[in-house]
């Protein structure tokens, strides 16, 4: 009787712990049988976690305060705030790895944990949540939206049947290989199927005639039956578009054969897919390539967000969209800078044309704003000025006109003041390591990521090989550089929850991109500057930097997860705007946010904070 | 050295009693020896309790629900967790019906007070009892005993709201109504909400609170049961 009644009446604690992830994924019933099992502490700021040496290894939930997590060396890794678990004593592993000491007066329940898995022994995803510590659970949500993503897709809803057009070009076995040449350049294909009595029996390609025929000097009078390829593999006309292409990929094979039943319907071939998949970044590059007015190219941009979206939905990642978003600003600047050459007449000295921030780093999206500079050779005159100055205003206007819009700092070749000789440049950047002072520091983040889109690139390579001896173990520098970037913080409110925007037009939400995603460029930067690493692109930086004294290979893994995470958030945020015909923004509410995502977002910001914090540290900046 | 005599005086009652106590819950609860006053508060195992009742006069009215669970080693133990309902003879006020949401029906389906307070005692023995404005549950308990048993007994009870009393005169501080309550007590020391008015939700309450009145009090020193009891 006793029993019955209890597990109505601790609704409170049920309540509480029906919302945690992963107990939300629970049942009534199982989470009735947890809270029987809890116990109860309140821990004085200061004491320990557990608070007895005698307690059976135990998950915590942090009811009210916080706790802090710290490795064997006494270094902070982790806080908990209420509402979140304290896993690390659950893991016999970890166990003896972490400390954890309550940082304010707190109120934990906690359960053995050999009695939580037995409640939970039909859930195997919860306890393989519960036994991932935080950065290992980062890794299995980046993976699990991209195959989320992955399933909404157009290709996976299409079926073959949708995609195979026209008739069915075939050829009796028997027939020589002239014959099959012939038949193919009619109906302009490039395979062709072979039957025999009208049954499927192999294929040849293009490829096939080139590589097995004419490479091997064989007579065209050859029957192609020697040279197909047998049985080829084959798919149903109801398989979907999706598994057509992974099947493709895998074998490394173009062409395809569908059938129904017995029957050929056609041949579907890897550019048949991809056409699909739309617009694609080497099409739009190829038209930037022949565009012969700047109308010509605002045009080809209006592209640029499908392009975003269909790269997304297709399960790219967000480094892959970055660089092929990149990618087709570069070539628009370049076509640009063409333009601009042909109007105002051939350049009076050398130059580099160099883009900075995201462009530079290969990061763009289809909303960014633009950050370029102008090198000019030492050698101009007074006179060259104007016809730069025509240059950066036609290229700059004409980005802008594309979509990436003007930079709200100025950071443009349009301004003067970026669009100068190699000696002005070298002591550009030569005071702004030797003089940080804010400005400085704020110009630094900007033209420390720099690239050479057109022109000389022996002009930077010049000022870079000036200056990486002096920024490389610069203590005073990157000491600067690192205070300058801890003011983009995470947006956890003394750990306990997201601080959100809290006024203005987007009230209630997280900039993921100023606090999220600049953090990780920010620290990928000063990694690089510290370490002499010439990469620009941030995963490529965190990449070099692993292992080297500035950043452990753990806490890069950790770091490449979190920010390709928090990347495919908001790409996910923009693609969802995109397609409401919104304007795409950085800014998204946590509502919109399933649980299991905040948490992994909360996730993401402590490895972020943890590595600011270590940051810190090394530099002496406090926070 | 008072102390010490009035313990000494219980435990020879305690005695006493267990010779003519008839065999039965009540018997059980007296056959285990008190806890000695001067051990540390830490580990003493305290029964955290709250009645329901019908009224406030001890005599007219009845217990109507009995919560309570087991704090050991600084723990709660939920596992411990009792929540009772108890089937009364008379019909329950409009009043308190409002209060601890339990109707005549409800009470109904409830048990015999002889089965409720038998467990209570016997999960009672050795352990001390803790309440919230202990009046309550020790006048009532009391009463049960002599009504199902003929013998009453004095209980070793902590009352955390003595505990809170004793901490605002201390410190001089005027207490203004409904400064006592466990409600506002919690919220002193940032504890969650619960239901109110919940036999069960206000023992645990009560247990959390007291958990946090020690943890506030000055740890280099000793803590000696004694400190604690009423």
């Amino acid at each position: 009787m006793g029993g019955g009644i209890v597990e109505i009446e601790l609704q409170e604690i049920r309540q509480f712990i029906s919302v945690v992830p992963p107990f939300d994924l629970l049942s009534e019933s199982e989470l009735k049988q947890i809270v029987q099992r809890l116990g109860i502490r309140y821990l004085r700021r200061g004491k320990f976690l557990p608070p007895d040496s005698k307690s059976p290894p135990s998950l915590y939930f942090i009811r009210q305060g916080t706790v802090s997590l710290y490795s064997t060396d006494n270094e902070l890794i982790g806080m908990l705030a209420e509402g979140e678990l304290c896993t690390a004593f659950c893991d016999t592993d970890v166990d003896a790895m972490i400390h954890a000491t309550a940082t304010e007066d707190t109120l934990v329940y906690g359960i053995p944990c050999v009695e939580l898995f037995d409640i939970i022994s039909s859930k195997p995803l919860v306890k393989e949540f519960l036994l991932h510590e935080p950065t290992r659970r980062l890794k299995q949500a980046s993976t699990d939206t991209k195959k989320k993503l992955a399933q909404n897709a157009t290709l996976m809803n299409t079926p073959l049947s949708a995609l195979v057009t026209g008739k069915v070009v075939d050829i009796d076995l028997d027939s020589s290989i002239q014959d099959a040449s012939v038949r193919m350049t009619e109906s302009g294909v490039s395979s062709l199927l072979i039957t025999e009595v009208g049954k499927l029996t192999g294929i040849i390609t293009d490829r096939d005639i080139r590589s097995r025929c004419l490479a091997k000097g064989l007579s065209p009078a050859t029957p192609v039956k020697q040279i197909m390829t047998r049985d080829p593999l084959k798919m149903s006309s109801d398989a979907m578009a999706f598994d057509a292409l992974m099947m493709m990929t895998k074998k490394n094979i173009h062409h395809l054969p569908v059938i129904d039943g017995q029957q050929v319907r056609g041949i579907i071939t890897a550019t048949d897919l991809i056409r699909q998949e739309g617009k694609n970044a080497v099409y739009l590059t190829r038209s930037i390539h022949r565009a012969e007015s700047v109308d010509a190219l605002v045009e080809i941009s209006r592209m640029i967000p499908d392009l975003q979206w269909q790269l997304f939905i297709s399960g790219g990642s967000a480094e892959h969209v970055g660089r092929a978003i990149t990618a087709v600003s570069s070539a628009l600047t370049r076509r640009l800078i063409e333009m601009a050459e042909k109007k105002f007449g051939p350049p009076p000295v050398p130059f580099a044309w160099v883009a900075a921030g995201s462009q530079a780093r290969r990061e763009q999206s289809s909303h960014s704003d633009q950050d370029n500079g102008l090198i000019i050779s030492d050698r101009m005159r007074p006179d060259d000025e104007e016809w730069f100055r025509l240059l950066a205003e036609f290229v700059c206007d004409g980005l802008n006109a594309c979509g990436f819009v003007y930079c709200p700092g100025d950071a443009m070749a349009k301004n003067p003041q970026w669009r100068q000789t190699e000696n002005v440049w070298t002591s550009y950047f030569i005071n702004w390591i030797t003089t940080p002072e804010p400005m400085a520091l704020m110009l630094s983040s900007i033209f420390f990521d720099i690239r050479v889109i057109y022109g000389d690139k022996s002009l930077l390579q010049n000022i870079q090989q000036k200056i990486v001896g002096i920024t490389k173990n610069n203590q005073l520098f990157l000491a600067h550089m690192t205070s300058n970037a801890l003011q983009h913080r995470t947006p956890l409110g003394f750990f306990r929850d997201f601080v959100l925007v809290d006024e203005g037009e987007h009230k209630d939400t997280l900039d993921l991109k100023h606090k999220g995603i600049v953090p990780i460029i920010d620290l990928a930067r000063i990694y690089a500057l510290a370490e002499g690493i010439d990469k620009v692109n941030t995963v490529e930086r965190l990449k070099a930097a692993a292992g080297s004294p500035s950043l452990s290979h753990d806490g890069a893994d950790n770091l490449l997860d979190a920010y390709e995470f928090i990347n495919r958030l908001r790409m996910e945020h923009q693609v969802e705007q995109i397609r409401n015909g919104e304007n795409a923004d950085n800014y998204l509410s946590p509502k919109q946010l399933s649980r299991l995502e905040r948490s992994h977002l909360k996730d993401v910001f402590k490895v972020v904070q943890t590595m600011q914090e270590s940051l810190a540290q090394r530099y002496h900046t406090g926070l | 050295m008072l102390s010490r005599l009035l313990s000494f005086r219980q435990e020879a009652r305690r005695r006493h009693l267990l010779r003519h106590a008839p065999a039965g819950p009540l018997k059980e609860y007296l056959s285990v020896p008190l806890i000695d006053p001067k051990t540390d508060i830490h580990s003493v195992s305290l029964i955290s309790l709250d009645f329901e009742t019908s009224g406030l006069n001890s005599s007219e009215d009845q217990i109507v629900s009995v919560g309570y669970v087991t704090l050991e080693d600084g723990e709660i133990m939920l596992s411990t967790a009792q929540h009772r309902l108890v089937k009364i003879d008379q019909a329950l006020s409009e009043q308190s019906v409002v209060i601890h949401r339990i109707t005549d029906d409800l009470s109904a389906a409830g048990e015999p007070l002889e089965k409720v307070v038998g467990e209570l005692l016997v999960s009672l023995a050795g352990k001390v009892m803790l309440a919230h404005n202990a009046t309550i549950e020790t006048t009532f308990l009391k009463q049960a005993c002599l009504k199902l048993y003929g013998e009453s007994v004095d209980f070793p009870v902590i009352d955390t709201m003595k505990i809170a009393r004793q901490w605002f005169e201390r410190r001089n501080k005027e207490i203004v109504q409904g400064d006592l309550r466990l409600f506002n007590l919690r919220k002193r020391y940032g504890l969650p909400m619960y239901q109110a008015h919940n036999a069960l939700s206000d023992a645990v309450a009560t247990a959390e609170l007291l958990q946090a009145q020690i943890e506030h009090m000055d740890s280099s020193k000793c803590l000696p049961l004694k400190k604690f009891l009423s």
